[in-house]
C-alpha cells in the first residue's frame, strides 16, 4: 500500500474467553464492553481507514502461532500476557486493552 | 424406495420404551436388507443393554445389516476439544495450554462438540463421507435436551447470520471460523423439515403426564419446522389380564387415554401392550417388531395359561429416612433425580406435602422443562413464587427457562442502556441471542433458590438425569470460568469477585450434605436403575453425595394374582434387591396406585404411603 490511503492494521490478541464480547461468561466483563464499545467507535469513525481484527486463542490458535511477538510473549509470561494489542504488527499495549484514547493515539501516529 | 438415507427420531419422555421401539425398528428394517445404523445421543443410553453387548463411541456392528453408536457427550468434547488443540501443542507453553483446555470444559463446548457429531451422521450422505446407510434411527436423549438439541442448528444458522451483520462473533468464536459449518448445519435443518426423508415417532404411555409432554414436545417441533410425526402408544395394559379390581381401575384409565391421544393427534398411531418382564436380548425385540409392524394389533405378548396363579413373594421393608429428612434448623434442600418420566415431580409433591402439614414452610420447585406440578396439584402454577390453595405452609414455583432467559436478557440490557452507545446496544443485544445465554440464564434463577433461606425446605424438582447434571454441572464449570476472567480493571476485579463467591457459596451448599439431600428415583427396573446409578456415580464425582433412594410404581402383593403381575412383580423383586446392592443407601418405597396421583387427597394418600416405612411391600 501507498503514502496516504494506507489502512492502519490493529491486532488484538484476546485472551481465552467463552466469547468477545464479555456477555457469555458467568457475568458481565466490564473490560470487554468497554473495549468492544471503544472498537465500534473507532470503526465508525474512521470507516475504511483502519482495520481492526480481533483473534481467540481457544478459535484462532494460528494466528497466535503465526504471530512471533505474541509467541514470544506467550511462552515468557504465560497468558497473563494478554490482551495483546498490535498495530501494524508492532506490539502497542500487552496485560491490559486499550481505551478509545489510545486507540486514537495509535491511528494518528505515522507509522 | 430411493437411494437417500431416511431419518427416524425416537422422541418422548425417558422410560416410555423408547430405546425399545428404536431397537424393534432398526431390527425391522435390518431383516429388510436395509443397511441400517441406530445411534444414541442420550447420555443415559441403554442401547448395549438392550442388545447384550458392548457398543460405545464408535460405529459397532449389532446383527446382520445392523449397526449401532452411542454418542458419549464426554468423548465428543474431547475429540472437538483435540481437534483444535493438537496443533498448538507442539509450540504453546505448558501454562497456556492449561487455560486452553480449562475453556473446554465450559458448557458451551459440550454443547456443541455433542451437536456437531449429530450433525455429521445428517450430512455425511450429502459430503460422500463414510458409509452409505439406507435407514439412520437416532434412539434420542428425553425430550427437553432432545428439542434443545433439535433446536441448534436452527438457532445456529440464525445466530451465525445474524452476528455477521454485527459484532462478528458468536459463542463459538468469530464467524469466519464457523462459516464452513453453517452449510452444514443448513443441511441438517433442512432435511429435518423434509417429509420424505425425516420421521419423528413420539413413544408415549397412556396416561395425562406422558400425553401432555407430547403436545408440549410436538408443537415445539412444529415450530422448527419438522412436518412428518407417528406415535407409539406403549405399555398398555391387555385386557384379559386385568380382572382385579385394582388393575381394571388402571386398564380403564388408560383406555380413557388411548381415546384422548387418538383424537388430540391427527396422525399414524401405533399401540403397544405392556409385557410381563423385560426387554433385553434379539429374541424379545423380534417379539415387539411383530406386533410394532404388523397390520392389526396381535397377542404376541404372554399371559400365561392360567396355571399361575399364586406366588410366594418376598417381603421387601423400606428402610427409614427419618433421621436423613429430619430438619435441623438450617433450609435444607431436597433434589429429587432420576430418568424423565420415573415419577420425580410426584414424588416431589407428596415430600412438599409431608413437611408443610408438618408444619414447616415449604417451597416445592420444579426445574424440568416440561413441568407438570401444576397438573398434580390441580393448581395453576407459574413462574412467581405462589401459595399453594389448601395446604399450609406450602408454596410452589416454576423455574420456566424461557422467561429466565427473557428476565436475564432484560437485566443486562438495562444495566448496559445508561454505560454505552446505541451501536455497543445493538451487538449486546446480539450477543444475547447466543444459545449460551439460555444456559446461563437458567442457571442464574436455579442458583437463586439454591442460595434461599427463606423456608425450612426447598423441594427440587428436578429434570431429568443427563439435563439435571449440566445443570447441577454448571457451578462447578461456571466457577473455573470466572477464575478465567479477564481482569484488567478494576470494575472487572470488582464483578469477579461477587461472582466469585457467590458460586462458591451454592457449591459449598450443594456439597453439604446438612443443607443438600439428593436422592434418586427409580422403578425397579433394569434400565432405570442402571441409569441412576450412573447419575448417582458422576454427582459422586461433583462432590456430591447421594442420600436415599426411592423406588416408585412397586406392585403391591396382594394385586398380583395372574400370571402376567406374578412375574412382573418378580422382577420387581429382583430389582428391588439390585437397588440395595448397588447404592448401599437407605431404599424407601412408593407403591402403585389404582389410578394417577392429581389432586390434593391423592396426593395425601402418597405421602403417608411414602412415608409411612412400617408399610411392607
Amino acid at each position: 500500500m501507498n503514502n496516504a490511503t494506507e489502512v492502519k492494521k490493529i491486532e488484538i490478541f484476546d485472551p481465552p474467553m467463552c466469547c468477545v464480547s464479555g456477555l457469555c461468561g458467568p457475568d458481565i466483563d466490564p473490560a470487554l464492553l468497554d473495549i468492544n464499545e471503544a472498537i465500534l467507535k473507532i470503526k465508525k469513525e474512521f470507516d475504511g481507514q483502519v482495520q481492526i481484527e480481533r483473534y481467540l486463542l481457544s478459535q484462532q490458535g494460528p494466528k497466535f502461532m503465526q504471530q512471533p511477538e505474541v509467541m514470544k510473549r506467550l511462552q515468557t509470561n504465560g497468558v497473563e500476557i494478554l490482551p495483546v494489542t498490535l498495530v501494524n504488527g508492532k506490539v502497542v499495549k500487552e496485560r491490559e486493552y486499550p481505551g478509545y484514547e489510545e486507540l486514537m493515539k495509535y491511528i494518528k501516529e505515522k507509522s | 424406495m430411493s437411494n437417500n438415507t431416511k431419518y427416524i427420531f425416537f422422541s418422548g419422555k425417558g422410560g416410555v420404551g423408547k430405546t425399545t421401539m428404536a431397537c424393534a425398528t432398526a431390527v425391522h428394517y435390518a431383516n429388510e436388507g436395509k443397511k441400517t445404523l441406530i445411534v444414541t445421543t442420550d447420555p443415559a443410553s441403554n442401547l448395549a443393554d438392550v442388545f447384550e453387548t458392548e457398543i460405545g463411541h464408535k460405529i459397532t456392528p449389532l446383527l446382520n445389516n445392523l449397526w449401532g453408536m452411542e454418542i458419549d457427550p464426554d468423548k465428543a468434547t474431547e475429540e472437538y476439544r483435540e481437534s483444535i488443540l493438537a496443533p498448538m501443542r507442539a509450540v504453546m507453553p505448558e501454562s497456556v495450554m492449561a487455560v486452553l483446555e480449562e475453556q473446554f470444559n465450559s458448557p458451551c463446548t459440550t454443547e456443541i462438540a455433542s451437536f456437531d457429531r449429530f450433525v455429521d451422521f445428517m450430512v455425511a450422505e450429502k459430503e460422500g463421507k463414510g458409509e452409505h446407510y439406507d435407514i439412520v434411527i437416532f434412539d434420542t436423549a428425553p425430550t427437553g435436551h432432545t428439542i434443545r438439541l433439535l433446536e441448534l442448528p436452527v438457532d445456529w444458522s440464525a445466530h451465525i447470520e445474524e452476528s455477521a451483520k454485527g459484532s462478528g462473533n458468536t459463542c463459538i468464536g468469530p464467524v469466519a471460523s464457523i462459516q464452513e459449518n453453517k452449510v452444514k448445519y443448513d443441511e441438517a435443518t433442512r432435511l429435518l423439515g423434509d417429509a420424505e426423508r425425516t420421521t419423528f415417532i413420539f413413544v408415549l404411555q397412556p396416561e395425562e403426564t406422558s400425553l401432555y409432554e407430547t403436545k408440549r414436545s410436538s408443537a415445539e417441533l412444529k415450530t422448527i419446522g419438522v412436518k412428518n410425526v407417528e406415535l407409539i402408544i406403549n405399555g398398555i395394559l391387555p385386557e384379559e389380564i386385568c380382572e382385579h379390581p385394582f388393575f381394571k381401575s388402571r386398564f380403564e384409565m388408560q383406555q380413557r387415554y388411548i381415546k384422548k391421544i387418538e383424537s388430540d393427534f391427527p396422525v399414524k398411531i401405533r399401540k403397544m401392550f405392556q409385557r410381563d418382564g423385560e426387554i433385553k436380548g434379539v429374541e424379545r425385540i423380534l417379539n415387539i417388531e411383530k406386533d410394532l409392524f404388523a397390520n392389526s394389533l396381535k397377542q404376541t405378548y404372554s399371559i400365561g395359561n392360567g396355571e399361575l396363579s399364586k406366588a410366594e413373594f418376598d417381603t421387601f421393608v423400606p428402610d427409614s429416612i427419618d433421621e436423613i429428612i429430619t430438619p435441623n434448623g438450617k433450609t435444607k434442600s431436597i433434589f429429587f433425580t432420576g430418568k424423565g418420566g420415573v415419577g420425580k415431580t410426584v414424588i416431589s409433591v407428596a415430600t412438599a406435602y409431608k413437611f408443610a402439614t408438618e408444619g414447616y414452610k415449604t417451597l416445592l420447585l420444579t426445574t424440568d422443562p416440561a413441568a407438570h406440578i401444576g397438573e398434580v396439584l390441580e393448581q395453576n402454577i407459574t413462574d412467581k413464587i405462589q401459595k399453594i390453595e389448601g395446604v399450609e405452609n406450602l408454596w410452589s414455583v416454576i423455574v420456566d427457562q424461557e422467561k429466565a432467559v427473557e428476565e436475564y436478557k432484560q437485566r443486562i440490557i438495562d444495566e448496559a442502556k445508561s454505560k454505552y452507545s446505541e451501536d455497543m446496544m445493538i451487538a449486546i443485544k446480539e450477543e444475547l441471542e447466543s444459545p449460551c445465554t439460555e444456559e446461563m440464564a437458567a442457571f442464574d434463577k436455579f442458583m437463586g433458590y439454591v442460595e434461599s433461606d427463606d423456608y425450612d425446605f426447598v423441594i427440587f424438582d428436578t429434570a431429568p438425569t443427563g439435563h439435571t447434571l449440566r445443570l447441577l454441572e454448571l457451578p462447578f464449570d461456571y466457577s473455573d470460568q470466572v477464575s478465567l476472567m479477564v481482569t484488567t480493571n478494576e470494575k472487572s476485579q470488582e464483578a469477579k469477585s461477587v461472582t466469585q463467591k457467590r458460586f462458591d457459596k451454592v457449591i459449598a451448599r450443594m456439597k453439604n450434605p446438612e443443607q443438600s439431600i439428593f436422592s434418586f428415583v427409580v422403578y425397579p427396573e433394569s434400565t432405570p436403575v442402571i441409569e441412576a446409578y450412573r447419575a448417582m456415580l458422576d454427582l459422586k464425582e461433583a462432590g456430591i453425595k447421594t442420600q436415599f433412594v426411592v423406588a416408585n410404581q412397586v406392585l403391591e402383593p396382594e394385586y398380583c394374582t395372574n400370571e402376567f403381575f406374578i412375574k412382573r412383580r418378580k422382577m420387581q423383586e429382583k430389582y428391588l434387591g439390585e437397588i440395595k446392592e448397588r447404592f448401599q443407601l437407605p431404599v424407601t418405597v412408593m407403591p402403585l396406585l389404582e389410578s394417577e396421583i392429581k389432586g390434593l387427597s391423592m396426593i395425601q394418600k402418597a405421602s403417608g404411603l411414602l412415608f409411612n416405612n412400617k408399610v411392607n411391600v
